[in-house]
């Protein structure tokens, strides 16, 4: 208290106590005893004098006073000039305690006088008191007849069973006279008074008869009969929200242990109502966040569970789904949104109910709250790079979870980092909430005394997960102190100053045994082990009584379309307001595009003069590359993504947001992204390459493939940890998709155990490279412009090449050596004959043409028990018709495009011009393969054509079998026959729609979880 | 970002441009009319015609034999490739691009024929003839002059197997076209040769032996008379023919012999033939060969 103010409040005791008869003797007492708590011993003479000399106080005797009737204008008007002073000095706490002192000083000796009491009141009014709770006030202050007290905010604890007036509250028990207690609402301070003979202890110090002690954060009164009254209990048997709201906290850990198998909790047992504040402390190591996240939910106990209002956590999250909230120690905020969109979405998840305008008061409400408005607009920036400061990051983290106004509120060290007076704010907002009947558990690290009382109770941890202490904070240094027989033990707080210092636990648990020099040693005095059998001796918590009712909720999760949109709105201005996420994903494609394509186009007309895109020769190794860049713009966008949400989806798990909306969201956002990548790509690479009339086709595969890419991406960043890992991971992903491509390595020229001639392998199936390849292939071939009037003709005309030229020699060729050799008795050769009659049988299967085989069952007349030499001539001459016949096919669909050609021609139509633009050589003699020595080879006994692949009709042995070999145009399954365009951009999509299954259920985390509890076992 | 947007719309747009193409029922109507009268060959006839026209390789043996330096302007360019897009140009321009082939490999230009050879390839491919191609094997050994004899052989070999194959496939009309292809460029270089050097009468000569090839070439040409470029190409062929008709050729028979060449059986020719060519007549033939090539490889 400052000189001036003293000054005036002397001036104001003065004032007071001479009206109406003067200073009394105990009136002065009472002054005195206010210089000595608030100056040193020199100080208070020259005070008392002042104080004596505006009192007309003299040691003869007030006799010469009495004289004065009324109060005189000249007092007044200083009374009103002190007040005003004292206006401007002290806050309005501070002026309700001068209010009280003044009440107390004109009650020390009971003159409470007309004259006296006027002056008070004015005090009052200048203080802006409001009329009620000076009235209320007062009648703590004069009265001690406890029927008088008739109001709310008055609580007395006596022996009656009854209470004497119908507003005040009322505790019973064993105590003489009465001890009762104010709230002054609008300052929120609680005051103590006893009236009565025994002695009680506040703090520690003995309460004195008829005074007036403040009862402050923390403080507890210990009545003679060996009761306490803790300053939580009184708080909430004023607070009528606590009474109101239903709430019961019962967590039983009998053990928890981490995932690789040491013991992380021990016996632990938390037994809470609504309304209190905990603090856990402990040593680092002790298990504190451990402690939090099992209690929180986050983490099962190995043993024991987690009751709220009897619903255990983990195995009815419906009940639970919005009542607890968790504020982790590192930053869960999305560092591209401003302070007040952070806010904002959040605030849209937890309301649905709200309108637009609700939300944007309650985010304002809540910054205001914690004086962050004028930081609203500021983008919350990474730790590196930093917009707003570390307590108001932390006090932003805070501000997430108080908006939505969780039943129970854990917190992890939300004041490490933060100023004494940033945390003492925390820690204030945090009591404030906890009397709004809230559960709030906090660790905390060495805490200031007042924050350290202000907590309602204090769990204290020791390493390796065991509770020592769980009970009120100044308790726990006396219980300590106790423990270790120290002097002082039952005194918590310095007697004058009311300090904590919650240093002193620690200092006791861990304690070091000093050896003989004196010199500490590593050794504790106390084993934690020990610490804990006296806790268990001395503690004994009993659990609260299941609340009947569901936890209070103040959740209105939006539905899932709603929630898709929010998360989507938040993701796309977060990603819109990175500048650099932005522009590098935007440009990337068509930088790609650009670079690549003009690297590869060169002077590839014949000649080397120009460009023409029918010879260039790179078309097929582009199209590769467009893929590769497709499935890598995919992945590198995706794949980050989980892993920078996963903090935040922490936080939002308490919300039991959907999933699926969230998934859904990032899809959007993903594939949108996707789809301009891809577009943009194609377009410059399309234009720079002159690849004309492929647009469309292109972009939809190669969007697709990004895609899957995209969805896989979110696969790895959903499963992996660190986007380091998953950065790693990506060439292990996109290698495979180039090495079973079937561009790079033939597939009929891979490992035998995966490959076989007639159809692309298994586990290429299973790239989505091969099918986006072989669909942007068979289609910029089959419907080029060029091609496209063609194509029937040319089909007909290599089928029927194919027939007649290699099949028909074949199959001629067995049938001789069935002839000549079907009757013979050695073992090889009959099942050579075997073998060529079920070549025969299968080369003819499904064959249109049987003229002169009309009649014939050739599935056993091929067979060795049903081929004749009849039958075999029969077949010769076939074969030979056969063959014939072919060769007119051929030679007809040949002429017939020859025709058309001509006839286009004539129709000054320039067909080179047209094949120089659209047609790519290159291209071409891969999709017919016609670098191929074999153009017939015989797999399972069945003639496999290896040329032209592109003029193939697929063969199913049954309705499912949709394989072919690579680059047929058509694809057969269900009996039914689809391009290869339709059917491999199908194919695409079913993989994204598994993996996306996969990404839904979690399913290669599981994986990874379950591959990671495998130990390897030590062999020695 | 509406720069961006007003950018990709502008570039789909190019991008989407394509030529209109003639009416496709335009096409089917045209073809009942001719589709259906399909010739009837006996394939046998013209085999065994076709068998007594000389490759027209030996001609480009003659012309190193003489002394003649190469000249690559007298050869169709491969990079003319781009240009044949129908069987029947296709087929003619094998046959023109095998001769040159035969050129440049008898002169040891392995760079030109290399680049001939993957002309050829490529044509033949087109024609579902690939497979007389390995050019791999074809390609290691033209660029060793010391395989010169080998490649020819390969070389010859297949132009032989592909005859055989294709009148084997009844697509012997192809085999025709390859033929007249290979025989035309051969007597345009050898024209064009003979007019540079008047004095070399045995080019002369050679150019009126021709006569009796193109007789053949003629033979075989009336047998498609139903085919239109076969047809048109015949009139010219019948132009040719016309200034052959100015050149006597007298001939003594005499049995001929048969003898083995490097495992190969020839053919020796015992009879004489002598032969009245003047350099009027060179110039005629040489205009008209040249004027039916130029039709054929532009």
């Amino acid at each position: 208290m400052s000189e001036e103010i003293l000054k005036a409040l002397t001036q104001l005791f003065a004032i007071i106590t001479k009206q109406d008869g003067g200073v009394t003797v105990n009136e002065r007492q009472y002054v005195i005893r206010f210089f000595q708590q608030e100056l040193d011993q020199a100080s208070i003479e020259a005070y008392l004098e002042r104080y004596d000399k505006f009192s007309g106080y003299s040691e003869k005797g007030p006799s010469h006073q009495l004289t004065i009737a009324a109060p005189s204008v000249k007092d007044s008007i200083v009374t009103l000039g002190i007040c005003k002073k004292i206006n401007r000095t002290l806050t309005q706490k501070q002026k309700v305690i001068v209010l009280i002192k003044l009440l107390e000083l004109v009650g020390s000796d009971n003159k409470f006088t007309p004259q006296r009491m006027e002056i008070i009141n004015t005090v009052s009014t200048v203080f802006n008191i409001s009329a009620d709770e000076y009235k209320l006030i007062e009648t703590f202050v004069v009265t001690t007849n406890m029927a008088e007290l008739d109001f709310s905010d008055i609580l007395v604890v006596n022996a009656q069973p009854e209470k004497a007036a119908k507003k005040q509250k009322h505790i019973q028990t064993d105590i003489d006279g009465n001890l009762f207690f104010l709230k002054v609402p609008s300052v929120d301070l609680y005051f103590a008074q006893y009236l009565g003979e025994e002695s009680h202890y506040l703090n520690g110090f003995v309460m004195q008869h008829n005074r007036i002690y403040l009862f402050s954060h923390g403080s507890t009164i210990k009545i003679q009969s060996g009761n306490a009254l803790y300053y939580s209990d009184i708080v909430a048997d004023f607070n009528e929200e606590l009474q109101t709201t239903k709430l019961s906290f019962n967590a039983t850990i009998d053990e928890y242990r981490f995932p690789n198998g040491t013991v992380g909790l021990k016996d632990i047992v938390v037994a809470e109502g609504p309304g209190k504040l905990i603090g856990i402390m402990g040593a680092s190591g002790a298990g504190k966040t451990t402690l939090l996240n099992v209690l929180a939910g986050l983490e099962r106990p190995t043993k024991g569970e987690i009751l709220v209002n009897g619903y255990n956590i983990h195995s009815r999250p419906d009940k639970i789904k919005g009542v607890i909230g968790y504020v982790a120690q590192d930053d869960l905020l999305i560092e591209e949104l401003t302070v007040y969109e952070n806010l904002y979405f959040n605030a849209k998840l937890c309301f649905a109910n709200f309108s637009e305008t609700e939300i944007n008061d309650r985010v304002l409400e809540v910054l205001g709250n914690l004086g962050l408005e004028t930081r609203k607009d500021l983008k919350v920036g990474s730790v590196l790079d930093k917009k707003i400061s570390g307590g108001q990051r932390k006090r932003l983290n805070i501000a997430l979870e108080l908006i939505r106004e969780p039943a129970i509120l854990f917190l992890d060290e939300p004041t490490s980092g933060l100023s004494s007076r940033d945390s003492e704010n925390v820690i204030d907002l945090l009591k404030e909430l906890s009397l709004k009947g809230k559960l709030v558990f906090v660790i905390i690290h060495q805490p200031s005394s007042d924050i350290f009382k202000m907590f309602d109770k204090m769990i204290i941890m020791d390493t390796g997960g065991y509770p020592t202490y769980y009970g009120t904070p100044v308790e726990a240094v006396s219980y300590f102190k106790r423990a270790t027989h120290q002097a002082h033990s039952n005194r918590g707080q310095c007697e004058t100053c009311g300090n904590v210092n919650p240093e002193q636990i620690f200092n006791i648990i861990e304690a070091k045994v000093v050896d003989e020099y004196g010199q500490p040693t590593n050794k504790r005095k106390v084993t934690p082990m020990q610490w804990h059998n006296m806790f268990k001796s001395k503690f004994k918590i009993a659990a609260l009584a299941n609340e009947k009712e569901d936890p209070p909720q103040s959740l209105h999760i939006p539905n899932r379309i709603k929630q898709t949109l929010i998360f989507a709105t938040r993701d796309l201005k977060a990603k819109i307001s990175n500048r650099q996420y932005l522009l590098i994903n935007l440009l990337e494609a068509p930088f790609l595009a650009l670079i690549l394509s003009f690297i590869i186009k060169y002077k590839s007309a014949p000649g080397g003069e120009d460009y023409m895109f029918r010879f260039n020769e790179n078309l097929p190794a582009y199209l590769l590359m467009s893929i590769i860049v497709a499935l890598f713009m995919g992945l590198t966008v995706s794949a980050e993504e989980i892993i920078r949400d996963r903090k935040i989806l922490k936080r939002e798990s308490f919300l039991n947001l959907s999933w699926n909306s969230y998934l859904v969201s990032k899809l959007g956002i993903l594939f949108l992204l996707s789809a301009l990548q891809t577009l943009m790509f194609v377009l410059v690479g399309n234009l720079v390459l002159e690849i004309q009339g492929m647009t469309l086709a292109f972009w939809f595969i190669l969007f697709s493939t990004s895609c899957l890419a995209n969805v896989l991406g979110l696969n790895i960043s959903s499963a992996f940890n660190s986007a380091v890992t998953v950065y790693v991971l990506i060439p292990l992903l996109l290698i495979p998709q180039m090495i079973l491509s079937g561009v790079l390595f033939s597939f009929d020229k891979l490992h035998t155990v995966i490959s076989n001639k007639e159809n692309v392998p298994f586990v290429a199936d299973l790239m989505a490279s091969r099918w986006a390849y072989e669909a942007l292939a068979v289609y910029q071939f089959v419907n080029n412009d060029y091609e496209e009037p063609f194509y029937a003709y040319e089909k007909e005309a290599s089928i029927a090449d194919f027939k007649s030229a290699y099949l028909a020699d074949e199959m001629i060729k067995r049938n001789q050596f069935a002839i000549d050799h079907y009757q013979s008795d050695n073992d090889s050769t009959r099942n050579e004959v075997r073998i060529a009659l079920s070549i025969l049988r299968n080369g003819l299967l499904n064959e249109s043409y049987n003229e002169g085989l009309e009649g014939q069952n050739l599935n056993t007349q091929l067979t060795p028990n049903g081929y004749s030499k009849e039958f075999g001539n029969l077949l010769d001459g076939y074969l030979l018709n056969f063959r014939k016949h072919y060769q007119n096919v051929y030679n007809e669909q040949v002429k017939t495009a020859d025709l058309k050609r001509t006839f286009y021609e004539k129709e000054g139509f320039d067909l080179n011009e047209e094949k120089n633009n659209y047609y790519n050589e290159s291209l071409a003699d891969l999709v017919k393969n016609v670098n191929t020595k074999e153009r017939l080879a015989i797999e399972n006994n069945r003639p496999i054509q290896l040329i032209d692949p592109i003029y193939q009709t697929p063969s199913p042995n049954h309705p499912l079998d949709y394989r072919t070999g690579f680059f047929f145009p058509k694809k057969s399954f269900l009996g039914m026959e689809y391009s290869t365009y339709t059917f491999n951009s199908v194919a695409i999509w079913l993989m994204t729609i598994a993996l996306y299954v996969m990404l839904y259920f979690e399913l290669l985390r599981k994986l990874l979880d379950t591959s990671g509890k495998v130990t390897f076992v030590n062999r020695k | 970002m509406r720069i961006l947007s007003v950018a990709l719309v502008a570039l789909f747009l190019i991008s989407c441009s394509s030529g209109k193409k003639p009416d496709e029922q335009a096409f089917e109507d045209s073809l009942d009319s001719t589709l259906n009268q399909g010739p009837s060959i006996d394939e046998e006839v013209i085999g065994s015609i076709l068998d007594q026209i000389p490759s027209p390789l030996e001609i480009s043996v003659l012309l190193k034999k003489s002394g003649i330096k190469y000249n690559p302007d007298l050869l169709n360019s491969p990079d003319n490739l781009p240009k044949y897009n129908s069987n029947y140009k296709m087929a003619l321009n094998l046959g023109i691009y095998g001769t040159d082939l035969g050129y440049t490999n008898i002169y040891g230009q392995n760079q030109s024929g290399i680049k001939y050879l993957s002309s050829i390839k490529s044509l033949a491919n087109q024609l579902n003839i690939g497979q007389f191609f390995d050019i791999e094997t074809i390609g290691r050994l033209a660029t060793n002059s010391k395989n010169l004899d080998s490649l020819l052989l390969i070389t010859t070999q297949n132009f032989n197997s592909i005859n055989h194959y294709l009148q084997q496939q009844n697509r012997s009309n192809l085999s025709v076209l390859l033929l007249t292809g290979g025989w035309l460029e051969a007597m345009q270089v050898t024209c064009q040769l003979a007019a540079n050097n008047p004095d070399h009468g045995e080019l002369k000569e050679k150019i009126g032996e021709q006569k009796i090839t193109l007789e053949q070439i003629l033979l075989l040409f009336s047998f498609y008379e139903n085919d239109e470029n076969m047809a048109s190409l015949l009139t010219d062929l019948k132009e040719l023919e016309a200034a052959f008709n100015k050149i006597n050729i007298t001939y003594t028979y005499k049995e001929s012999s048969m003898e083995v060449v490097d495992g190969v059986a020839v053919i020796k020719d015992n009879s004489t033939t002598t032969i009245e060519i003047t350099d009027e007549d060179v110039r005629n033939i040489m205009s008209k060969t040249n004027s039916i090539r130029n039709k054929i490889i532009s």
